[in-house]
């Protein structure tokens, strides 16, 4: 019997005052008045609930750009949700702080840039530094589970130190650090971010020292690079398995790039309930299980580990959906992320910091939704 | 961090139970944990309220059959655990 899904996770808006570079959103996003009501985000909670779903993550975009974010974690929450929001902390006024705390929200996971505010900025494509710092101390005001998450690449990652300093100053029950993966926005400024073979080995190293450190207080939990690393991750716990994602206007989505893979239609929640969706889409079905798999996933002792990888980061690199993840040192195709890495570590370790506005743009910031 | 007799474990903030009986579930942040009996019975019990020591006379009381020690023993060991995941405080 096929499984049901353990999280929804609810992109409810995919606007958003932040730009950061490595932001995850599709280049093509949508638009305001594209996005799903109250009410039609509340009916696929309500389906989500009764189908088995223990976590919500409501993200963006900024979920807190939707005024009506405390009544759908009020909803979720009634309906027995684990709500989990998932932002910038932008727009996260005392009063709408304590509106989300009243609804019953369950986590808050804050994101930090940088731990320097210039450079925060300059990566956010704004000034949301200095806010974020005391919108954290309010949260630590309340009994809400709290989560720093700090974005970690190659312009930021030498201050890996300071960042878990900050983060600890801050008292969170749990510090992420994630290593930028490369979809969306991220995708387009690969080069820029893409860190070098020894800035990542040493950022493991201070990671475990500080896991060490800090066990007991601060949970650490690290998303780990997978261009660096010899298999790829378990995409989402495995295509259409045990999670689902929809879009601000109600697309379901197995994967969050998942519309980059050409020639595959996504059912919407307007259209069809999310029951029927997980169990009888194509999309959902496409490459679920390992009916799909090619050699040597086919084969491979890890294929139920991790799936044969991200299908939307295979497309991505080779055009093929179906392929193996090119990231694992076993996938025909492995030869591209080499040549990648090989471009990523000539030379000295860039830290375009101090010269940018010196040079032709680094990157190209997230843009809004038409 | 060592667990004592007079310690008085709890869920962690952000840690709660979900779903009915058998299928009773710790949700966290991150992740969920189905629990096998007994160790549902450790954590039931866990109501920031009770000192460990009473935790075992309880477990004790539920499993005549198994010896005291290795109780304690097990249960310190689970909690411990869950400690370092963050899922209990004490």
């Amino acid at each position: 019997m096929q499984d049901l899904p353990l999280a929804l996770i609810a992109e409810i808006t995919h606007r958003c005052p932040l730009h950061c570079v490595y932001c995850s959103n599709p280049l093509a996003m949508a638009s305001a008045h594209a996005e799903l009501s109250t009410e039609e985000w509340q009916g696929v909670f309500e389906q989500a609930a009764k189908l088995g779903v223990l976590h919500l993550h409501l993200t963006g975009g900024e979920p807190l750009a939707r005024e009506d974010a405390a009544q759908l974690v009020s909803f979720a929450h009634a309906c027995g949700l684990y709500t989990n929001l998932i932002t910038s902390g932008i727009g996260l006024s005392e009063r709408r702080w304590h509106d989300l705390v009243a609804s019953g929200l369950d986590h808050i996971q804050l994101s930090f840039q940088d731990s320097r505010e210039t450079s925060a900025n300059w990566i956010a494509g704004t000034r949301a530094h200095a806010l974020k710092l005391s919108i954290a101390a309010m949260i630590r005001q309340s009994k809400v589970a709290f989560t720093v998450n700090m974005v970690v690449h190659r312009q930021n990652i030498e201050r890996l130190d300071e960042m878990i300093a900050l983060a600890e100053s801050l008292q969170p029950q749990r510090l992420e650090i994630a290593h930028v993966q490369y979809y969306g926005w991220a995708w387009k400024n690969k080069q820029a971010l893409l860190p070098t073979r020894e800035q990542v080995a040493e950022s493991l190293d201070k990671i475990s020292a500080a896991q060490k450190r800090l066990m007991g207080i601060i949970r650490i939990d690290s998303v780990v690079p997978d261009y660096y690393a010899r298999f790829p991750k378990a995409c989402m716990g495995g295509w259409g398995r045990r999670e689902l994602l929809v879009d601000p206007s109600g697309k379901a989505l197995p994967c969050h790039a998942a519309t980059v893979i050409p020639r595959l239609e996504f059912e919407n929640v307007r259209q069809r309930s999310l029951e029927w969706i997980w169990l009888h889409s194509d999309s959902f079905q496409r490459f679920r299980g390992e009916d799909w798999m090619p050699m040597p996933c086919r084969d491979c002792d890890r294929r139920k580990l991790d799936f044969g990888g991200c299908r939307c980061q295979a497309f991505m690199i080779t055009g093929d959906a179906a392929a193996t993840d090119p990231v694992c040192s076993l996938a025909p195709a492995h030869g591209l992320i080499e040549q990648e890495l090989l471009h990523a570590n000539r030379g000295r370790t860039a830290d375009h910091s101090s010269q940018k506005s010196e040079h032709a743009p680094l990157w190209v910031y997230r843009a809004q939704p038409g | 961090m060592e667990l004592e007799s007079s310690s008085q474990p709890r869920l962690a903030a952000g840690c709660r139970w979900a779903g009915e009986g058998e299928n009773r579930t710790i949700v966290f942040p991150e992740g969920a944990l189905r629990l096998e009996q007994t160790a549902r019975v450790v954590l039931e019990l866990c109501d920031g309220k009770r000192t460990f020591d009473e935790i075992v006379r309880e477990l004790e009381r539920a499993y005549d059959k198994s010896d005291p020690a290795t109780i304690r023993r097990d249960a310190a060991r689970f909690l411990e655990r869950l400690w370092q995941k963050k899922v209990v405080e004490f």
